[in-house]
């Protein structure tokens, strides 16, 4: 790297946490400046176990059953789903607030809602939890076209891009069967060369007819994936510059999504969502350039493409301006780890995000979620945020246990002195930057009261303007 | 990069704020009360999100191409089992919208047929994009077609614009004020046990910052104010009106109940989002959609009562869907669809717009119902009906005559 990331102290180790992590726990920071800014990227990069989190998810049991489980257990009993979805949203919180491998759990969120599905359309509601097991957790430092591929074939994009429902024209039974252009048209536009790339509706179809008879085992007992060949449109075939002769089969897809993962239009569609991710709302248009350089050069290493991201001027370069505005999963993720929040279950977590409008696993259209932050500051969201804020220091969010007093003590303040805590809050988990005005505010916090000293200075920081920001 | 300033909420009132009295609810509620009174239309869009399919809204059923094309989802004919609400003896309402026959028989409904975007985008993306900004083909456009109608009205109103939707929606992008909302009777900081003394403290913290995080800060609290101190803003339903348990339903009596507060509201945001998007099996989404929707709307105009003759209710969806039902009994992305116009001086009880037919030949690109009418000349005619606006709402377009729906 060019950068010596060593030399740039706390306020650079706070934005590491803020940008390849969930933000930072109290501590962190300078626990990972004492290890080397450098060594704490590398080690991000190469997530190594993590027996501390399989500890805390061992008491979730469904999020290791396959499809076929699943249906079983929704067959015999349809509440058991409900159970499946609790453990699932579970899972979330707790990753993101204790995970070690961060940066992972970082790309997890960012290429689930890259390959979107919508948790709520029937039976994405038995199948989310393996999509995002199984086709996006083992390749987000990865090959992109593993990635992809793993995704294409998974049941849960069958079956919400309804590609499980897509043949060749014919009738069967006396009523028509036949394409179905939803997933054709959403892997050009969303997932792989993006929608300024130049194809045109011929294209969407014969993207689609690719793929015609990838389907669904069965919705009500495998859940598993399936290649129909009577289902497949043999003809012959050409996408957006790829000619496929008649005769093909389930190769036909492979082929496609061979040539669209090496394609220049994907190596800068990708990077530029990465990009916005992970360094800002615009993303500068030459770092864009230089990680789709990096993506194509390495047939689309994901870990290099990021390293590429990483080792900039222009991310670091932000660690000294305003910074993103956090998205609610961001607000609300870093504002457990900067309390030190031990999270057990992720029902009141899960009922935050929704009020704030980005519920868990809860984007219902194909694009996902908004990467740009600014698309989230309004006063509905904000209000929200003081609120969740001022809950979480209390004490009061549902599965989440909190500490105000250690908090403030583990940053080496005093619990009962408002300007002393709220000092030692803004050296250990804002690198200082709390403003004149927000310290003068927590250092007002009166004392007594049925709310501690500790918690209202604490909330009251993580309700700051400054929080706001990544 | 600096954050967008250009999203700003409750940007006059926190103008107040910045002379030191933005915070005290009183002087707000009078700068309310003043632009109140002058003038009182509203403006209201519901915009159903994922593309709803126009030709089962409002169902060309006399055409004779409807059934070969819409195939195993075409709706049965006027007086036969699951039929549609007859409305012309061509046209008729998806059978789950028959609530709002009545208003159409009574002339505050109207349906605007074929209407969409000739520079076609089939992404979804895009297609809300280019309608929300009003400038199709073109992205990145910095203002709402909203925004620049709002920018248009006088009066300097906290609570002129209101979006019912988790994030700002595209069509109030830009420098005008907007509170979005979701539910407004809960548009309160909690802080149990501290409220006072969180209050005080977090104003402060936000009181002066000059970027955005700090307008909005100041912008929430202003928000709080108004709407904590206007307990007619949490009326209940007026005469009689029933609104059903769906999102679309609690947007739609919150619109009612601000409308009714006298807040000076003037354009109003609702976003649905549903099953408009039926790449499969469209019968059951669209039947569950209506089901809330036609209800929804039905309650609105009870609700409202003679306030009605105030407002013009507009529904609108991205882009309309072809018009062969695909493999999988649903349809994909397409052209033209079905505007509905709701409103007491709507010209009412009539299917407007040129109906370009379904043969073959008539399809745009043999695929989708055709447009005939450009959205932005119905979207002015409304601005023109509600505000006098003449002037053209959409950058390099000059609108047509209207389709002569209000106005």
């Amino acid at each position: 790297m060019s950068v010596s990331l060593d030399d740039l102290g706390p306020r650079a180790a706070i934005f590491l946490l803020n940008r390849l992590a969930f933000g930072p726990r109290p501590g962190e920071a300078q626990r990972i400046l004492d290890r080397g800014l450098q060594a704490y990227v590398e080690e991000q990069l190469a997530p190594a176990a993590d027996p501390e989190l399989d500890t805390r998810l061992s008491h979730l049991p469904t999020l290791n059953y396959p499809i076929s489980q699943v249906l079983a257990l929704y067959n015999a009993d349809q509440r058991t789903t409900g159970v499946i979805l609790d453990e699932f949203a579970s899972a979330k919180a707790i990753r993101m607030v204790h995970a070690q491998n961060q940066l992972q759990e970082v790309l997890v969120d960012f290429w689930f809602n890259h390959f979107n599905v919508y948790i709520a359309d029937d039976f994405t509601r038995q199948s989310s939890p393996a999509y995002e097991r199984d086709a996006i957790r083992p390749h987000v430092l990865g090959r992109f076209r593993d990635l992809l591929g793993a995704t294409a074939q998974h049941p849960a994009m069958l079956f919400f891009l309804d590609n499980y429902l897509s043949t060749a024209p014919r009738v069967v039974g006396g009523r028509l069967t036949g394409l179905n252009e939803n997933y054709g048209r959403e892997l050009l536009e969303l997932h792989t060369v993006g929608v300024d790339a130049g194809y045109t509706q011929q294209d969407v179809i014969n993207s689609a007819r690719c793929f015609t008879g990838w389907g669904i085992d069965s919705l009500r007992t495998s859940g598993s994936f399936v290649y129909r060949g009577q289902a497949h449109d043999t003809a012959a075939k050409s996408v957006f510059g790829l000619n496929l002769p008649a005769g093909g089969g389930r190769d036909d897809g492979e082929k496609l999504l061979d040539y669209l993962s090496t394609h220049p239009a994907t190596a800068h569609h990708v990077s530029s969502r990465l990009v916005q991710r992970l360094v800002a709302d615009d993303p500068p248009v030459a770092l864009v350039a230089r990680c789709a350089d990096t993506f194509l050069h390495t047939s689309g290493d994901l870990a290099a493409t990021v390293k590429t991201i990483v080792s900039s001027a222009e991310f670091w370069g932000e660690a000294f301006g305003p910074g993103k505005p956090k998205t609610p999963l961001e607000f609300v993720a870093s504002a457990l780890r900067a309390a030190d929040a031990q999270v057990s279950h992720g029902r009141g977590v899960g009922g935050v995000l929704t009020n704030m409008g980005m519920p868990l696993y809860g984007a219902v259209p194909p694009t996902g979620y908004t990467n740009r932050g600014v698309d989230w500051i309004n006063p509905s969201s904000q209000l929200a945020r003081m609120n969740f804020a001022l809950d979480l220091a209390a004490g009061a969010v549902p599965g989440v246990a909190v500490d105000a007093r250690a908090v403030v003590r583990s940053t080496a303040g005093s619990p009962e002195d408002p300007r002393s805590a709220a000092n030692s809050i803004s050296a250990d988990l804002f690198g200082r930057s709390l403003s004149p005005d927000t310290l003068n505010a927590a250092s007002r916090v009166a004392p007594g009261g049925t709310v501690s000293v500790a918690a209202r200075v604490l909330g009251l920081c993580l309700a700051s303007p400054e929080m706001q920001a990544r | 990069m600096p954050w967008d300033i250009s999203r700003r909420v409750f940007l006059r009132g926190a103008g107040l704020a910045a002379l030191g009295i933005g915070f005290h609810p009183s002087s707000l509620l009078v700068r309310t009360a003043e632009a109140a009174s002058a003038g009182n239309k509203v403006l209201v869009m519901v915009f159903l999100r994922g593309g709803a399919d126009g030709l089962n809204l409002c169902v060309p059923y006399g055409d004779p191409d409807y059934y070969g094309l819409h195939g195993q989802i075409a709706l049965p004919r006027p007086n036969q089992s699951g039929g549609v609400a007859n409305l012309d003896g061509f046209f008729g309402l998806h059978p789950d919208l028959t609530p709002l026959k009545s208003l159409f028989d009574d002339g505050r409904l109207a349906l605007l047929h074929a209407v969409g975007n000739y520079d076609l985008s089939r992404s979804h993306f895009d297609a809300q994009d280019f309608m929300e900004t009003g400038t199709p083909g073109i992205r990145g456009t910095s203002t709402g077609w909203l925004d620049r109608t709002i920018a248009l009205v006088p009066g300097h109103n906290v609570a002129q614009a209101v979006s019912f939707s988790t994030q700002l929606t595209r069509s109030f992008l830009g420098p005008q004020p907007v509170l979005v909302a979701q539910d407004l009777a809960t548009f309160d900081l909690r802080a149990r046990g501290w409220k006072p003394e969180a209050s005080t403290l977090l104003q402060s913290m936000y009181g002066s910052r000059a970027d955005a995080i700090g307008q909005v800060g100041r912008d929430t609290f202003s928000a709080i104010s108004i709407l904590t101190q206007s307990p007619a803003v949490l009326a209940p339903p007026a005469n009689g009106a029933l609104y059903p348990n769906a999102v679309v339903g609690s947007s739609l009596r919150q619109a009612a109940q601000i409308i009714k507060a006298g807040l000076g509201t003037r354009c109003i945001f609702v976003n649905v989002t549903g099953s408009f998007d039926t790449h499969a099996n469209q019968l059951e989404g669209n039947t569950r959609d209506y089901r809330s929707l036609g209800p929804a709307l039905t309650a609105f105009a009870t609700d409202l009562g003679g306030l009605l003759d105030d407002v013009v209710l507009l529904v609108a969806t991205e882009f309309g869907r072809t018009a062969h039902v695909n493999g999988s009994a649903g349809t994909d992305h397409g052209s033209a669809h079905c505007m509905m116009v709701m409103g007491g001086r709507v010209r009412g009880g009539k299917v407007y717009g040129r109906w370009p037919g379904l043969s073959s030949s008539q399809l745009y690109q043999e695929r989708d119902l055709a447009v005939t009418t450009d959205f932005r000349d119905a979207f002015q005619e409304m601005a023109r009906a509600q505000f006098g606006i003449t002037d053209s709402l959409f950058p390099g377009y000059t609108p047509g005559p209207g389709p002569g729906i209000v106005g």
